[in-house]
């Protein structure tokens, strides 16, 4: 394990690419969540004047709710698809320099080098969450009044969450790359997929007038992102009567986890299948 | 002597093109062994299957006498085709992957970037360099760690003669110290130049194999002509190491088994009472002679 994630650190530590991406992808997240509460308290400044009685301003970034907010918000698509992209090129890249080929002629099994790329997605996925975990705790414990070792620690299960929900985006993003090969083509199916096919096919079975029972969340790229399915804005609960999560369900995080494996399961076959 | 190499009846299509037609092989310890012939006769498929990129339809080959395998792979330093390293790395790191691939320590980098003259560019970015280099890269890269066998795949291609001279001044030196080379080329002279054993290969199919100076072995050819043409020829074929001949309207082209000289000739067929007209002695390219092979075997 430790000899194979040795070799793709060699191939990303100089990528400048890698970093930007990952530069951006930082930005883009801290920048999202110290928005979102001023731009939710926009939002509710403009329904106030409306309503008869105002809804109050809200407050995300405290204890115990600020696990879920922050999940939600390191979960929304335009913010996951940095280092989904990441993946793709940096396994694009093994197919446009021929360095697969070269990597298994040196005595690489085409195994071990699906498992350099998994190890890889494991590790960023592992840095990420921790990153993120740090962010919400300092966030949380400057906003907090009265805190306790169990309130701090009572949501925590989100951040559990987020790490399957970042975990499986970026196997879904493999499995493009390693299927497609080409760079361009990968990133352009990939998001075109994310953005626009599935949320199409979202409201198409999320309707009751094609399916009875709502087999939406069986989406993949869906059953990634509802794992944190809405923040903790107890507002919403009462104007919009939404059923808000307590925690992260175990079943929410088979079904990604269910899709990940089977993702793998089939480029390591088309891996063995088909000539580099 | 130990088999290095054994390839059994292996076949490769794509598509409609059969690329390699039920090929055998067999290389020993220490051979330089030749695959030669010309652009897409199979000679990189070969390569390519006996490397684990590309999956033969049909037939099976062992490497060190077992199935082949990664460990295998490890034992081998191959160049094949275009040089592949990622183009934002230095050498120096490029050299590291394949050194941490093949588990050796990073003691023969130095070692092997000295002997391909790149040592002076070993912190610059793979994708500055000129194709010469890049090359180079590739076989210090199949040289790293002293392989078992090193197979090469138009290592010269691209290169200028300098640069060609001191590659193949390499594989020779490499040779030498007992490393068997498996060398796949179109360039009949480098084979000559550099192999002990050959393969002739011609679209997928091997045409025969052998030592290099018996697949090789050059006869030579003379242009003759005489009033008598017709007694010419007979004459000609009572000569102990006549092969061939091929006749025109007004001469004949013969081929010898062994090496004639031009006097002995004119005396052979002045003492037949046969006087020539002409008589030139006809040194045929490698070229022309390999393609004669490819020929004869249509």
């Amino acid at each position: 394990m430790i000899k194979l994630l040795k070799i793709e650190a060699k191939k990303i530590l100089t990528y400048k690419i890698f970093w930007i991406l990952i530069g951006l992808y930082f930005i883009f997240l801290s920048a999202g969540i110290s928005m979102a509460e001023f731009m939710i308290n926009n939002m509710v400044d403009s329904t106030n004047r409306h309503l008869p009685i105002p809804i109050p301003h809200v407050a995300i970034y405290f204890f115990p709710w600020v696990w879920q907010n922050i999940a939600f918000f390191a979960s929304i698509r335009y913010v996951l698809i940095f280092p989904a992209m990441v993946i793709i090129i940096l396994i694009t890249n093994e197919f446009t320099f021929k360095t697969i080929r070269q990597n298994v002629i040196n005595g690489m099994s085409k195994a071990e080098f699906l498992a350099s790329k998994l190890q890889l997605i494991l590790l960023i996925s592992l840095a990420i969450t921790f990153l993120l975990s740090i962010g919400t705790l300092i966030l949380g414990l400057s906003n907090t009044s009265d805190i306790s070792f169990g309130l701090v620690l009572e949501k925590s299960s989100f951040i559990f969450g987020f790490f399957v929900t970042i975990l499986s985006f970026q196997i879904f993003a493999l499995f493009f790359g390693f299927l497609l090969r080409n760079t361009g083509l990968s990133i352009a199916l990939f998001t075109l997929y994310v953005f626009i096919v599935e949320p199409i096919l979202y409201y198409f079975l999320k309707s009751p007038i094609v399916f009875k029972n709502d087999i939406s969340t069986y989406l993949p790229v869906n059953s990634i992102l509802r794992i944190t399915e809405y923040p903790a804005i107890p507002v919403l609960k009462q104007v919009m009567g939404l059923n808000l999560q307590d925690s992260v369900s175990f079943l929410a995080c088979c079904i990604p986890l269910f899709y990940s494996a089977l993702m793998v399961g089939i480029v390591y076959w088309v891996l063995l299948k088909r000539d580099l | 002597m130990e088999t290095i190499l054994s390839v059994n009846n292996i076949s490769k299509r794509y598509g409609k093109i059969q690329a390699v037609n039920d090929l055998s092989l067999e290389v020993k310890k220490g051979q330089v062994f030749g695959i030669l012939g010309p652009n897409g006769s199979g000679k990189t498929t070969t390569l390519s299957t006996i490397l684990e990129l590309i999956r033969a339809n049909k037939g099976d080959f062992q490497w060190f006498g077992e199935e082949p395998s990664k460990e295998s792979r490890k034992r081998i330093g191959s160049v094949i085709e275009s040089p592949n390293f990622f183009p934002y790395l230095s050498p120096a790191i490029n050299l590291k992957i394949v050194a941490d691939i093949k588990d050796h320590d990073y003691g023969d980098i130095d070692r092997v970037l000295i002997l391909t003259g790149l040592y002076e560019r070993r912190n610059s970015r793979f994708k500055t360099f000129s194709f010469g280099m890049k090359q180079r890269l590739a076989v210090a890269s199949a040289l790293l760690g002293n392989p078992d066998v090193l197979i090469l795949d138009e290592p010269t291609n691209g290169l200028d003669p300098q640069g060609i001279a001191h590659i193949r001044e390499l594989i020779l030196s490499i040779a030498s110290q007992g490393t068997t080379i498996i060398l796949a080329s179109h360039l009949l002279d480098e084979v000559q130049k550099i192999c002990s054993h050959v393969a002739v290969l011609d679209k997928g199919k091997k045409l025969f194999d052998g030592k290099v100076s018996e697949v090789l072995a050059i006869s030579d050819s003379f242009e003759l002509a005489s009033h008598d043409l017709e007694g010419l020829k007979k004459v000609v074929a009572q000569h102990p190491a006549f092969q061939s001949i091929t006749p025109s309207s007004d001469q004949i082209l013969v081929y010898f088994k062994d090496e004639v000289k031009a006097e002995e000739l004119n005396q052979f067929f002045f003492l037949k009472g046969i006087i020539l007209s002409h008589l030139s002695e006809r040194k045929r390219s490698l070229e022309q002679h390999f393609l004669e092979l490819l020929d004869d075997n249509k």
